[in-house]
């Protein structure tokens, strides 16, 4: 008899806790409602957060002076955990909020082309502040991104290692996902045409991989000049400190994934030396730029990384199309095709046909346990 | 001889990663041993005697040996603490609920992988490591000092579990209740403090398993559990599910099969190595490479 009440009684809080699962948030009538879909937790999570925090920032601004004729800026934040069944999930409450205008995201490429096809048919804007797999450039009329394609970052950090630095051989350790294969099938062509040579290119898993030894051993042997990282911090700290482990110390060079205070604060002493292409530093003299640390700062107290800068560039650009363009899902699209030069902290946007950006790298080392602007001796 | 040397050191990689699945599989197979039930929580398990490893450490108040000591035996309660509020209540209602001792043990492992999300949040915390860092260069293989220091501790363990086993009397207590379960009961066993004792065990193992891996890849994270948890029920699997040395033998041969298979064949298929061993270990070897006779009259 007991039993039987309990189980009721289960049953029925599970349904409740079921329901308030679906947070049917009550938004203020007239808000401006802009989704913000990353990852917010797993292992890209201080990127997803990062991003968050800088689009939010640019709301607060924009809200202060009054937001976009007269009303307010409201964002929506989803999280994908880096997963990109989750991040189909995520797109598909995001595009069926009617209320949603557009929508920044993701940060993982596989989850920004996995979201793609779903905001693409629902007709919602989707900027991604984080992914730079080549593919994204042809995910669809409603795709774009504030940040540039790994062809482009690809090409320059594989001029700087073989042309700048004189690093002949090259291996490569990439994640298994459109992120890292993009990357390495970038690095795989450009190397070669500035004259230098793959050695040897291993994939592990995002997330996943944590014993990269069996990796660092058969690359070793094949004594590179250098090692470039096609994935995120996660990983690039732990090779580096496992290489290190071993008392191997090769030069390693990535791109805008490794460039996260989290490299080093995983990496430790290991990633003294590595080497990223980057779009944004808290050193550059812009007074745009340097605006934007101290409010940053001022809100979060703690540095702005790369990817909360990209997130507030994106912010900037929905805002721009939401003023421009209307509030309409549409009419933000169509603006964003015709968008050129619009200044932001990561430099300056304007989309090609694709809804790709062109923006200028700067090269980056770790020093002294920080992200420094490289120069060379 | 270049070649030689290369597959000696991924034979030491290996057989590093290999010893701690070994240490994992051991709870598994020691709890199957005696209830004839999989505990899908122990990968968890696993992870918390990481993160209370790494509590420890952070109160700075202890070092590595002392933190890994004391996160062990506070896994061991954590595990016995498992076992009397999820499983043996299940195992009161009597024959007929193994399904819902299952259902039971896959809610332990998604309570403990969230509560360790919600206590210490999604990422991955480094170790914040206090052993010295040593490179030892033997004929031309590099071996890392905590290479070694993974060997000597689990290597340790398994002969204080063996010698345990098999000398005293909770031990041979343990190896009856596993061979028969009802006679063990007729020869005064109380089977109840045997289960807690072996759930103690295994996690214990499992936290020294825990620590190591997070001082190894200086890397502790909630969803750790997963994938050691998966290689390692392989392991228990392949070892002859029951089987101490089985678990401890085939641990490390999955770690190196996985390593070099890494290596050799496809580095993007690594995980996938320990799965083909299940795998084909269910289809031609089910009883695993050490068979382990069933007793009847089992909880």
């Amino acid at each position: 008899m007991i039993r039987r009440i309990l189980t009721v009684v289960l049953v029925l809080q599970f349904g409740l806790l079921g329901l308030a699962g679906y947070g049917f948030a009550q938004a203020a009538k007239g808000n401006l409602v802009v989704g913000v879909a990353g990852p917010l937790t797993g292992t890209s999570a201080q990127d997803g957060n990062d991003i968050k925090n800088g689009a939010a920032l640019a709301a607060d601004i924009i809200n202060k002076k009054g937001g976009i004729n007269g009303k307010k800026i409201e964002l929506v934040f989803e999280d994908d955990r880096s997963d990109p069944k989750e991040a189909a999930n995520v797109a598909n409450k995001l595009a069926n909020d009617k209320r949603v205008l557009a929508v920044i995201g993701h940060f993982n490429s596989s989850c920004t082309l996995a979201g793609a096809p779903i905001y693409n048919k629902a007709g919602v804007v989707e900027i991604s502040a984080g992914s730079t797999s080549p593919a994204v450039s042809q995910a669809g009329p409603y795709t774009f991104r504030v940040i540039v394609t790994d062809a482009f970052q690809g090409d320059f950090v594989a001029r700087w290692m073989v042309k700048d630095e004189g690093l002949k051989k090259i291996a490569i350790l990439y994640e298994n996902d459109d992120y890292g294969v993009g990357l390495k099938d970038v690095m795989n062509a450009k190397i070669p045409a500035y004259g230098g040579q793959v050695v040897a290119a291993e994939s592990y898993y995002l997330g996943e991989t944590k014993d990269f030894t069996p990796y660092i051993t058969k690359l070793r042997a094949l004594n590179p000049d250098a090692v470039f990282i096609g994935g995120l911090y996660n990983e690039g700290a732990l090779i580096a400190k496992q290489a290190a482990d071993v008392g191997w110390k090769p030069p390693f060079f990535g791109v805008d994934g490794l460039y996260s205070q989290a490299l080093i604060d995983l990496g430790g002493k290991a990633v003294e030396g590595t080497r990223v292409a980057g779009f944004f530093h808290t050193a550059q003299p812009d007074p745009m730029v340097q605006q934007f640390v101290k409010d940053y700062k001022e809100k979060y107290k703690k540095d702005p990384g790369t990817y909360a800068a990209f997130g507030y560039d994106a912010l900037m650009v929905v805002a721009a199309g939401i003023e421009k363009g209307g509030a309409d899902r549409a009419a933000i699209m169509k603006y964003l095709t015709t968008l050129k030069g619009l200044k932001g902290v990561t430099g300056v946007n304007t989309f090609d046909a694709n809804g790709d950006v062109i923006k200028d790298p700067i090269k980056l080392v770790v020093k002294d346990g920080k992200f420094q602007p490289y120069v060379k001796k | 001889m270049a070649i030689l040397q290369q597959f000696a050191q991924q034979l030491i990689n290996g057989l590093v990663i290999g010893l701690i699945y070994s240490l994992i599989a051991l709870g598994y197979t020691m709890v199957f041993g005696i209830l004839g039930f999989i505990n899908f929580a122990h990968g968890d398990v696993y992870m918390i005697g990481a993160f209370l490893g790494l509590v420890l450490l952070g109160t700075g108040a202890f070092n590595f040996a002392a933190a890994m000591l004391g996160a062990m035996i506070l896994t061991a309660v954590v595990g016995v603490a498992i076992e009397l509020v999820c499983y043996r209540p299940v195992r009161r209602f009597g024959k007929g609920f193994e399904d819902a001792m299952l259902v039971s043990a896959i809610g332990v492992s998604i309570f403990l992988e969230t509560l360790a999300q919600v206590i210490w949040g999604t990422e991955t915390h480094p170790m914040g490591l206090v052993i010295p860092k040593v490179v030892y260069q033997v004929g031309g293989l590099y071996i890392s000092s905590l290479q070694v220091l993974i060997a000597l501790v689990s290597i340790g363990l398994m002969i204080v579990l063996h010698l345990f086993v098999t000398r005293t009397v909770t031990g041979t207590a343990m190896r009856a209740t596993a061979q028969n379960t009802m006679a063990a009961r007729l020869m005064g066993i109380s089977v109840n403090r045997i289960v807690a004792v072996t759930f103690a065990i295994g996690s214990f193992l499992a936290a020294a398993g825990g620590m190591l891996v997070g001082a190894y890849f200086d890397a502790v994270y909630p969803l750790m559990g997963w994938t050691a948890g998966i290689k390692a029920f392989t392991a228990a699997v392949l070892g002859g599910i029951g089987s101490i040395p089985g678990a401890m033998l085939a641990g490390v041969i999955i770690g190196i099969v996985e390593t070099l298979g890494a290596a050799y064949i496809s580095s993007a298929f690594r995980d996938g190595f320990a799965f083909i061993i299940l795998i084909l270990t269910l289809l031609f070897l089910p009883s695993g490479l050490f068979r382990v006779r069933r007793g009847e009259g089992k909880v």
